[in-house]
């Protein structure tokens, strides 16, 4: 990652937002998709991502279908009812922080 | 895009197998991700099939040094350095099966004490045993103690006989399910032996009601084991064919 202890505690919120995205995706997609959105700015790592999808897969925020494709078993992660949820609520806890790093970053001073 | 060949999926497969990933559930996400990653370099970066490895290898925290000595440009000798990144993804996998075993554990036990029909099975379980270790008490200690061993049977003949249960993770560890309702067992067998002064005159009065007692955990641990079971029986099924 660019900076990975900034993104480290974000990483579950970018990956619940982007399986909230699409039906479902795999392992390799999601590192992939991070680093075409974000234009190679974020990298997200083999050693962070698997923690984080094997995590919320025991959550129970996650769902998991195999499929046999070009030769091998691929493991595919899809959003459960309860993930919807919680994407809904991570999304909104990450805007509400970005709100107060922005507060905090850019004071505003002036006479009131 | 290029596609890997059914050659060198499986030369991926043998690679991990030689860095100890010995679990076939643990190893089919890493193929599919090494495979993939590996697909994408030669494509987009233009490089060999075994330049590609080498640079997914290194991905996963492996390192390709060797005392440090450097074997990066080595094919097999940076390949076989040093497999920490894979000893540590088992690890955490570890972790988070554990993790989700011990929530569908405790989901089955719940769903189990509001099922009407295991709800009978429990009562007529109590029935039978309260009548049997009354007037067959050693029939039905043995009867009642085979019953309760059943799952440990079928989860030992599963790791030694199947290849299914043999090398996957998910399995080996939903069995330990079944271990620790037994080693619970036994604990709350000792406490009563332990408490009871008079066992002497009631020898199989306590066997009953440890066996009353732990009987929805030991059921609901076999149910835990067995979805477990079938649920990777059927994924084996779909990697084999």
């Amino acid at each position: 990652m660019a900076n990975s202890k900034l993104y480290k505690g974000s990483l579950t919120t970018i990956i619940l937002k982007l399986l909230n995205e699409s039906d479902k995706m795999y392992g390799y997609e999601i590192t992939q998709k991070v680093k075409e959105i974000t234009k190679g700015e974020l990298k997200i790592t083999e050693g962070a991502l698997y923690p984080a999808l094997h995590k919320l897969e025991a959550d129970g925020l996650l769902e998991v279908e195999m499929k046999k494709v070009d030769n091998r078993l691929r493991k595919y992660y899809k959003l459960t009812e309860k993930g919807n949820k919680e994407t809904v609520n991570k999304l909104n806890e990450l805007q509400e922080y970005i709100k107060t790093m922005q507060i905090l970053v850019n004071p505003k001073f002036g006479l009131e | 895009m290029k596609k890997l060949t059914r050659e060198e999926i499986k030369y991926i497969d043998n690679y991990l197998i030689k860095s100890k990933v010995k679990y076939w559930d643990v190893r089919v996400e890493l193929l599919d991700h090494i495979a993939s990653a590996v697909e994408e370099k030669i494509e987009k970066e233009g490089i060999s099939f075994n330049e590609a490895l080498l640079e997914v290898h290194q991905s996963f925290g492996n390192s390709t040094e060797v005392y440090g000595i450097y074997h990066g440009k080595l094919l097999k000798e940076g390949l076989y350095a040093d497999n920490n990144g894979f000893k540590k993804f088992e690890r955490q996998k570890q972790r988070s099966i554990g993790r989700k075993l011990r929530k569908a554990h405790w989901q089955e036990l719940k769903n189990l004490m509001f099922t009407p029909k295991f709800l009978l099975e429990f009562t007529a379980f109590g029935i039978i045993s309260y009548y049997g270790f009354n007037f067959y008490p050693k029939v039905s200690s043995t009867l009642v103690l085979g019953l309760l061993m059943l799952p440990l049977f079928f989860s030992a003949l599963h790791s030694i006989k199947d290849k299914v249960s043999k090398r996957s993770l998910n399995i080996t560890m939903s069995s330990g399910i079944i271990m620790l309702a037994w080693s619970l067992y036994n604990m709350v067998f000792q406490l009563f032996v332990m408490l009871n002064k008079d066992q002497d005159n009631k020898p199989y009065y306590i066997l009953f009601i440890t066996a009353i007692l732990l009987y929805p955990i030991m059921r609901s641990s076999t149910n835990t084991y067995f979805k477990y079971y079938n649920k990777y029986k059927n994924i084996f099924s779909k990697l084999t064919n």
